[in-house]
């Protein structure tokens, strides 16, 4: 398959399989070895590259995106950072200065990650550098380079200019396009932001032809705001879902902080993440609790169904033959909405137990209640029995408290390496009385 | 010529007073800083020549004799060119400076995930492929996998004992007796293992990911059976080793043995899955450890007996104890050794062998003495500093721990700790703080260097690598200092088997032994420099450039006349380490937070109070420790190697599940030096850093937890799970 786009500020074609990524691309046949390896899997960000596009810059790792993905994108990559004259990108330079690199294995992958802040204004380099482990420096001076290059100019080489994207017999340009190509490959993979997909290639090996690339359908992005309502398009990134909800939901947005790292939620989409079906995915429970509705449809033929009828069994959904998300829609308020996400690492760690919360009280009664759970069970689910215990209830700590028998009753969580089945049950409960607290007024710091 | 050490003896003469560049000890930049921020400094896996054909190991699904079913028909498949299942294979990695073949031999799989063979295709793709689809069998038992399932050897020479700890423990009015478990653990180096080989003739060149050259050409020699003239090993670059790279390991082995075999240029790169299954891992520990003491807190015994684990045929073994013979007093001591003989992944170094471990459990020991006592813990600690090694009359050959915990204190502000656990509280956390003192062997190894002089400035060449150490910039420093050059007039070429041999880099050794053969074949330079000055070396000045004796002065490329002026250097460990006991000491000091609700633990901030002898440049001995004290945060919290209960193999063999601490995990790390000098480590009087900083970093943090909580942890990683089972207990 041919794919064409911007490399380092040149027009290149690339002619492979659609299943291959840039990340070998451009070690094996480009010989451009400055990007790194460091486990091929979306962990360590040592692969980070910058892509442009209509949206702007954003760093993806380039070991889990398949070329397809990137026709008619500006790449640049940490050769490309550096001016054409070899003067050093401001914060290559501060790097240097601040010891940033040790071994140096981390290095072009940090430095990728700190220029596309750099770029697009960002000082909130904690998050910004998430993604990006290092074994050697403890981070520190990593940071400070980051800040020290803060005030520089962007150099005027870093600004892409994305290409006239060429149509693709792989690539839908609607979701009317794509419901046509689906009804006629139903065995096709679809590919969203290839975050989940791209291991089933890199570690399972899997063969996963034939693809479908959704990310050129226009349709299927896009935030709609109306009527009390919020409707966001499947191929929506979370990285750009963050600000949405930072305004409607400050904690899902704070929880979304923790998903997985920038270059994740750069590429991963919201409804891939539904698609899944993962039990422990961090999208579900809250959604459920907010009480979304999935926009489905094969074909011709949409449905919606609350979210929390598409999660079957585990690794089984509710979807049929060429079925697929066209968006997902939800209220667009919900003061007493909150999810906390609990994982063994701050960042970039799955969660162990993710607890979300939609309890609304009127006049002094629990009127209605929504709470939803991730790592509790096989998919993600309400705790039906403790949202009926908690129904005509105060919400007080006493009366919680009574509620979570109901809640343990809900759930038979599991042991494994995440946590063992008595943390999750007692991290749950734990999660319900914060609610109460924080309800009556307290903040709590998930960061201390 | 050369000029040789030996160190037998004290050097009390500050040697480098007398220097005038001014470069030692300075905060200079790392020489190659560029090449790797702008992606231009090429790893082992980057070379790629022409016809380069490409080979995925194949792994053992399980154990026993080894049945490569359709062989035959992968060797047919479209670019494939071989199916290496050569005897010569490696099994396990080779040990640090084993210097001679590691365990062979594919036939047989001694461990789930063992390499048995190598598959070599025209492609990546083609090779990855014909690996995949190679039908494996393993005509055997699962072989015991647990430490628990056997009954472990118990080394005799790995015993000892003095004075009757028993009678100290009933005579004891405060003690300790406590088992502590530390989990098994990977070095996770960044870089994952690589190695592209070559022949020309019968000569063998590797490009490779390696710790320590000169023993790893020996190793690789000796694995493929040929004489060690014949291998050269180039490792300019190495993306962190942490000890994974002290050996030659499977890949390198492999591609040696298939470029023989096409006779075109074979490049294996593991991918990280392999590195976890087929690299050394740090051994699991459970540690039962005795304290005696009287009523003031003082120690009459100590007991400190560990069970780790290894392969059937591995010589190595975590030395878990290194540090308990002279950690602190107490007349009475018993250390004992166990090694369970199990099937997982062959246990070797990682950062810190024995100390990383052994020090972490002993401090929270100590920790739970000051309490049982009611004594402070700095307070403690600074009680029992032996003014000898304990029971031998050794002296040490420099020891500041007492100042490292006093100034690690007062700039912590340790005295506004509350003497009770569970003082603090802010919102749902507990936060309270925790010391630990840090200890670590010192070594010196045998290493050469070569430094020439010439009109443009001076090379400096060893075999010595710079896996992110700072090698690069402190070999450059010591011989810029030397001869009077700025250090961007100073080469410093490494990673070469052509090289001299320097000590590799491991164990902390590396600045101190290599830094001394630069030192001393720098010194044969300046002694040719001052018999054309007409003068005592002695009395030479060397600064930027130009050579000054009484009242001469005179450009050094002028004096040398466009010539160059070649010197050698040479040290071996002498008699001193058996003359005085040399170790590096530190205080960890922790504050942390622990969540009442959820068991999470986040640490707030982390300092360290170091002596390890002159610190030769401030940035990377201060990288080092940052390093080795995030380590300690990963110890403490997160990482932990699960095996599969039923055949051994590695559960979370991966960065996703394999927990190494991220950048929100490391809160400010504060590092201080304290101005030492060790007279007993040749002229330099300088020691190792690169590990002192993991060594009790995570006892820090553990006693945090306890003084912040009420929680006493024995079961590292103090995952949240346990702190929040241990807050139930609490109620
Ligand atoms: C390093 C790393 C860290 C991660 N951390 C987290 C985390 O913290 N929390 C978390 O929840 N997840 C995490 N994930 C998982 C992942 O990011 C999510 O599952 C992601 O949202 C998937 O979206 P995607 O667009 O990348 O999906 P893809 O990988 O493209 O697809 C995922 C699945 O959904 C299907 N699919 C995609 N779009 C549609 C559609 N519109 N209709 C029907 N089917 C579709 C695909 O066929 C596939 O089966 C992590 C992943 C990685 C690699
Ligand atoms: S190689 Fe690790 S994230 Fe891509
Ligand atoms: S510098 Fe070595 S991993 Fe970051």
């Amino acid at each position: 398959m041919e794919v064409r786009f911007s490399l380092n500020g040149e027009e290149v074609t690339a002619d492979a399989a659609p299943d291959t990524t840039l990340l070998d691309w451009l070690r094996l046949e480009r010989r451009l070895t400055g990007t790194k390896e460091g486990c091929n899997e979306g962990d360590c960000g040592a692969c980070t590259v910058m892509v442009t596009d209509e949206g702007g810059a954003r760093p993806l790792n380039a070991c889990i995106l398949f070329l397809p993905q990137l026709e008619g994108k500006a790449v640049r990559t940490v050769e490309g950072l550096a001016g054409p004259d070899g003067s050093l990108h401001p914060v290559q330079e501060t790097m240097v200065e601040k010891h940033g690199s040790q071994c140096g294995f981390c290095t072009p992958g940090f430095v990728v990650s700190m220029a596309v802040g750099h770029l697009n204004g960002r000082t909130d380099h904690d998050d910004v550098l998430a993604g990006n482990l290092c074994r050697c420096t403890g981070y520190a001076p990593i940071i400070r380079a980051a800040k020290a290059a803060e005030g520089a100019a962007v150099p005027a080489w870093m600004q892409d200019a994305p290409l006239e994207p060429r149509p693709s017999d792989a690539a839908p340009e609607s979701a009317d396009a794509l419901a046509a190509l689906y009804a006629a490959h139903p065995e096709a993979t679809l590919v969203a932001g290839a975050t989940d997909v791209g291991l089933w290639v890199t570690k399972d090996l899997r063969d996963i032809a034939p693809i479908i690339f959704l990310n050129r359908c226009a349709d299927l992005k896009g935030v709609d705001v109306s009527g009390g309502r919020i409707r966001v398009g499947a191929m929506e990134t979370m990285e750009t879902l963050l600000p949405l909800f930072a305004k409607h939901f400050p904690s899902y947005a704070a929880m979304l902080r923790r998903f997985a790292s920038v270059q994740i939620r750069s590429a991963a989409t919201i409804g891939g993440s539904l698609a899944n079906a993962s039990p422990i995915g961090d999208n579900a429970p809250p959604l459920i609790a907010l009480g979304a509705t999935l926009h489905l449809r094969a074909g011709d033929d949409r449905r919606e169904i609350p979210l929390e009828e598409f999660f079957l069994d585990y690794g089984k959904q509710d979807r049929r033959e060429a079925e697929f998300v066209e968006a997902v829609s939800f209220p667009a308020e919900a003061p007493a909405f909150r999810v906390w996400k609990i994982s063994k690492r701050f960042d970039s760690d799955i969660s162990a137990v993710l607890g979300a919360f939609n309890i609304e009280v009127t006049d002094g009664a629990v009127s209605s209640a929504r709470v939803a759970f991730g790592g509790m069970a096989g998919i993600p689910k309400r705790a039906s029995g403790f949202e009926q215990a908690l129904l005509g209830q105060p919400l007080t700590e006493e009366a919680m408290t009574a509620a979570l028998p109901a809640l343990d009753a809900d759930f038979s969580p599991l042991t494994d390496m995440r946590a063992t089945a008595a943390y999750r049950s007692e991290a749950a409960r734990g999660l319900a009385l914060r609610y109460v607290a924080e309800m009556a007024g307290r903040k709590e710091e998930v960061r201390a | 010529m050369s000029y040789e050490l030996k160190v037998d003896d004290k050097e009390t003469t500050d040697r480098a007073a007398g220097l005038s560049q001014g470069l030692l000890g300075t905060a200079a930049d790392r020489p190659e800083g560029v090449l790797k921020v702008t992606g231009r400094a090429t790893y082992a896996a980057e070379d790629m020549p022409e016809g380069t054909a490409f080979g995925v190991l194949v792994r053992a699904p399980a154990m026993g004799r080894v049945e490569l079913g359709n062989a035959p028909a992968v060797e047919k498949l479209p670019g494939v060119l071989a199916v290496i299942h050569d005897k010569r294979m490696l099994r396990n990695p080779a040990q640090g400076m084993a210097g001679e073949a590691p365990v062979q031999g594919v036939a047989e799989a001694d461990y789930v995930g063992q390499p048995i063979a190598l598959v070599v295709a025209g492609s990546f793709e083609q090779a990855r492929h014909a690996a995949e689809v190679m039908e494996v069998r393993c005509l055997g038992e699962i072989r015991p996998v647990s430490p628990g399932a056997v009954e472990p050897e118990v080394p005799e020479k790995k015993q000892s004992s003095m004075g009757d700890l028993d009678a100290a423990m009933a005579a004891a009015v405060h003690k300790v007796d406590a088992t502590y478990s530390t989990s098994a653990m990977s070095s996770a180096a960044m870089e994952p293992h690589a190695a592209l080989a070559w022949w020309e003739g019968d000569k063998l060149t590797v490009r490779a990911s390696l710790q320590m050259l000169k023993y790893n050409r020996a190793e690789l020699a000796d694995s493929v059976g040929i004489p060690l003239e014949n291998v050269r090993i180039l490792s300019p670059y190495v993306g962190g080793g942490f000890g994974s790279k002290l050996g030659v390991s499977p890949e390198v082995v492999a591609a040696a043995i298939a470029a023989q075999q096409l006779g075109r240029p074979v490049r294996v790169v593991l991918n990280r899955r392999q590195v976890f299954e087929t690299i050394t891992r740090r051994s699991e520990t459970e540690q039962h450890i005795r304290l005696a003491a009287d009523g003031e807190g003082r120690l009459t015994g100590v007991g400190h007996d560990a069970l780790v684990s290894n392969l059937p045929e591995e010589p190595f073994s975590e030395p878990v104890t290194q540090a308990t013979p002279f950690n602190y007093e107490g007349a009475a001591r018993t250390i004992g050794h166990r090694v369970a003989r199990i099937h997982r992944p062959a246990a070797g170094s990682v950062r810190a062998p024995g100390e990383a471990v052994g020090v972490t459990a002993f401090e929270i020991a100590m920790d739970e003495l000051a309490v049982a006592a009611g004594i402070d813990p700095v307070e403690l600690r600074l009680r029992n500093i032996p003014a000898e090694v304990p029971g031998t009359g050794k002296p040490f050959s420099s020891h500041m721990l007492a100042e490292s915990l006093n100034d690690g204190a007062a700039r912590f502000g340790w005295a506004d700790r509350a003497a009770e656990p569970r003082a603090r509280r802010e919102g749902e956390w507990w936060i309270g703080s925790g010391v630990a003192s840090a200890f670590r062997v010192n070594m010196l190894s045998e290493a050469e260097a070569r430094v020439v002089l010439g009109p443009e400035g001076a090379i400096v060449e060893t075999d010595m690598t710079d896996i992110g150490t700072g090698t690069y910039a402190i070999l450059g420093q010591i011989a810029g200092e030397l001869l009077g050059l700025p250090q961007e007039k100073v080469e410093v070429r490494l990673g070469d088997t052509a090289f001299p041999p320097g000590s590799g880099s491991g164990g902390s050794i590396g600045a101190a032994s290599t830094g001394t053969a630069v030192w001393l074949a720098a010194q044969e330079v300046r002694a040719a420099l001052a018999k054309e000055m007409g003068c005592e070396p002695d009395d030479l000045t060397l600064k930027d450039g130009r050579a000054t004796c009484g009242n001469i002065s005179r450009d050094i490329a002028e004096l040398i006349s466009g010539e160059s002026l070649e010197g050698h250097g040479h040290v071996q460990p002498g008699d001193a380490s058996s003359k005085v006991k040399q170790a590096t000491f530190g205080a960890h000091f922790a504050e942390v937070a622990v969540n009442d609700v959820t068991g999470e633990v986040r640490v707030r901030r982390m300092l360290g109070s170091f002596a390890a002898g002159r610190i030769l440049n401030l940035k990377t001995a201060r990288s080092q420790c940052h390093g080795g004290m995030t380590w300690g945060i990963g110890m403490a919290l997160t990482e932990e190697l699960v095996h599969d209960r039923r055949d051994g193999h590695m559960v979370n063999r991966d960065l996703a599940e394999y927990h190494v601490a991220v950048n929100a995990d490391v809160p400010p790390l504060e590092v201080h030096f304290l101005e030492e000098r060790d007279p007993w480590t040749g002229p330099m009087q300088v020691k190792g850093i690169g590990e002192l900083g993991i060594c009790g970093a995570a006892a820090a943090i553990l006693n945090a937890i306890h003084h912040a909580s009420g929680v006493r942890l024995r079961d590292l990683p103090a995952t949240p799970d346990k702190v929040l089972a241990g807050l139930e207990e609490l109620g």
